[in-house]
């Protein structure tokens, strides 16, 4: 997938969230920044090199792979003193203390282990030399949900150390629970980078409300902040946002049975950027 | 073993090391033990010498083709076809699988995240490649040297080093062709079969070039050509033909370095 149209920057001690479908991008954004493959146009910096002229910088920079390819032959820890060679540790760095917390066992060869040891090999490898930049791509894929838990404590606290922290995912919940800013990617294009508050004081909440009798017709059209209603005989569904008091004053001139309603998350308000309605401004 | 990118690729050849020295060993003490019956029977000669001469040509090491000499025997018997074939298949493997195998395997994404330059990660996969041709070498130097001495051979200790460094170059420059190859393409498949097709053309070329004239510009191109044609078993070597087999070696790593310097490397 090529990418164009990418203008952001991400600060020091930040969780940057790089969002998007499959095959938006984000991959080859990244692959991009680590110097992997290089732009036709357009400039990158880390740490104010260019990727191409920052090999040294790399000792600074932790990298998962989203299609994460360990030596097969390599025992885990053979693998993390390799890298721990390569990057000028003495000894494999924070890699036992890490491989504790997320229950891996080292001595193993990797040819044996299960998707989410392996994951685990490419995360201990690229926390074990405290860089002051992560670029994680989809780092919790094949995690099952402690283990994701011990991942977001790991991010919160290099991000405390002063680590930038730059992760790609195509699950929004998980990047809405640790990311401080969110850049939304689709078909090689940012389409909007905005803190996590920020998409939440855009967010709708969805209602779904049950009268005693179907109302008319046009009691709902009218009402500021509501859009998207649906009917279905006595019940009714929309999208709210903004200043409740209206909408409870019109329901009041009715016979309510029950409400029932949610905030949406984040899923709704990409989703909602994506048919490209108007719920939320791009900004 | 896991120091830097040069020991991990030996660690990784370390089995192919192995099994390598202990064909070429076997192969030698085979061809060596055989070498006495040869000897004491002159009729070969003038069997040898009826030879049409397209044969004697691809048979022939160097010099003149002579069985019942130690240096005639061991040069058509091994050097002229086998070891140089034993080499240079090691070397090209070596070659292919320096940055196209890491390509193919996906492994080079998290190797290149590492303080390592591309430029870095060639020059020392092309050392450990040498140092795996350099320990093979040695290996097949000490065995003939065990066997001439057994078998009382009129072959110098030093010449038998001159025609197995010559062979060790001979396959370096296969395997440097199958580094470039593999830094082009990113493909083992093509890492292989480019430097076998140079090989085999090589070969040819060389060895029909004795017999046909117009080949003879050509021939001069061959690095086969450049490894026999100072005779090492009989005369040791020759600086111009050395400098052409390293020539052709150095020239294809730094071609290596540039190519995959510029790549957008494989998913």
């Amino acid at each position: 997938m090529g990418v164009s149209e990418l203008d952001f920057e991400v600060h020091q001690a930040e969780v940057f969230g790089f969002l998007g479908p499959n095959g938006a991008g984000k991959t080859t954004t990244i692959r991009l920044i680590l110097d992997l493959i290089r732009p036709t146009g357009g400039m990158i910096e880390l740490f104010g090199l260019e990727p191409r002229k920052s090999v040294h910088n790399r000792r600074r920079i932790g990298y998962l792979p989203g299609d994460l390819r360990l030596y097969e032959r390599l025992t885990a820890r053979e693998l993390l003193k390799y890298f721990a060679h390569l990057r000028g540790l003495r000894d494999l760095g924070m890699s036992p203390a890490l491989a504790d917390r997320l229950g891996l066992e080292l001595d193993r060869p990797i040819r044996a282990l299960s998707k989410g040891n392996r994951q685990k090999v490419g995360l201990v490898q690229a926390f074990m030399h405290g860089p002051d930049l992560l670029v994680l791509d989809e780092p919790t894929s094949g995690l099952d949900p402690l283990i994701q838990q011990t991942f977001y404590e790991l991010v919160t606290e290099a991000k405390a150390g002063g680590a930038t922290i730059f992760l790609s995912s195509h699950v929004l919940p998980e990047v809405q629970h640790i990311a401080d800013r969110v850049g939304l990617i689709r078909e090689g294009a940012l389409v909007l980078v905005a803190t996590v508050d920020e998409l939440r004081a855009h967010a709708v909440t969805r209602v779904e409300v049950t009268f005693a009798e179907p109302p008319s017709a046009e009691a709902f059209a009218e009402i500021a902040g509501v859009r998207e209603v649906e009917r279905q005989g006595r019940r009714v569904r929309f999208s709210f946002r903004g200043d409740a008091d209206p909408l409870v004053k019109a329901l009041a001139r009715h016979h309510v049975l029950a409400i029932d309603s949610h905030e949406a998350d984040l899923e709704d308000i990409f989703l909602a950027l994506y048919r490209g309605t108007e719920d939320v401004d791009a900004s | 073993m896991l120091r830097n990118v040069y020991a991990k690729s030996l660690r990784d050849m370390r089995r192919s090391i192995v099994w390598w020295s202990l064909g070429l060993i076997a192969m030698t003490a085979l061809m060596i033990a055989v070498y006495p019956t040869v000897r004491d029977n002159p009729d070969l000669n003038k069997l040898v010498e009826n030879y049409p001469d397209a044969l004697k040509a691809f048979i022939a090491f160097g010099g003149e083709l002579d069985y019942t000499s130690g240096a005639g025997y061991l040069g058509s018997e091994l050097f002229a076809f086998m070891v140089p074939l034993l080499l240079a298949v090691a070397a090209i493997g070596a070659g292919a699988r320096a940055t196209a195998g890491e390509e193919e395997a996906g492994t080079i994404d998290l190797l290149l995240a590492n303080p390592v330059s591309r430029r870095r990660l060639i020059v020392e996969k092309t050392a450990a490649l040498a140092t795996e041709v350099a320990l093979l070498a040695l290996v097949l130097w000490i065995s003939l040297l065990v066997g001439v001495e057994i078998v009382g051979m009129d072959v110098s200790v030093a010449n038998l080093a001159a025609a197995t460094f010559a062979a060790a170059l001979l396959a370096f420059s296969f395997g440097a062709i199958a580094v470039l190859a593999g830094s082009i393409s990113g493909r083992r498949s093509v890492a292989i079969g480019v430097p076998a097709a140079v090989a085999v053309a090589a070969y040819l070329v060389s060895s029909l070039g004795s017999l046909v004239g117009s080949l003879e510009f050509a021939r001069k191109a061959s690095p086969y050509y450049h490894y026999v044609a100072s005779d090492p078993l009989r005369h040791g070597l020759d600086l111009v033909h050395v400098g052409f087999l390293l020539g052709i070696g150095i020239i294809a790593i730094a071609l290596a370095v540039l190519a995959f310097e510029r790549r957008d490397l494989a998913t």
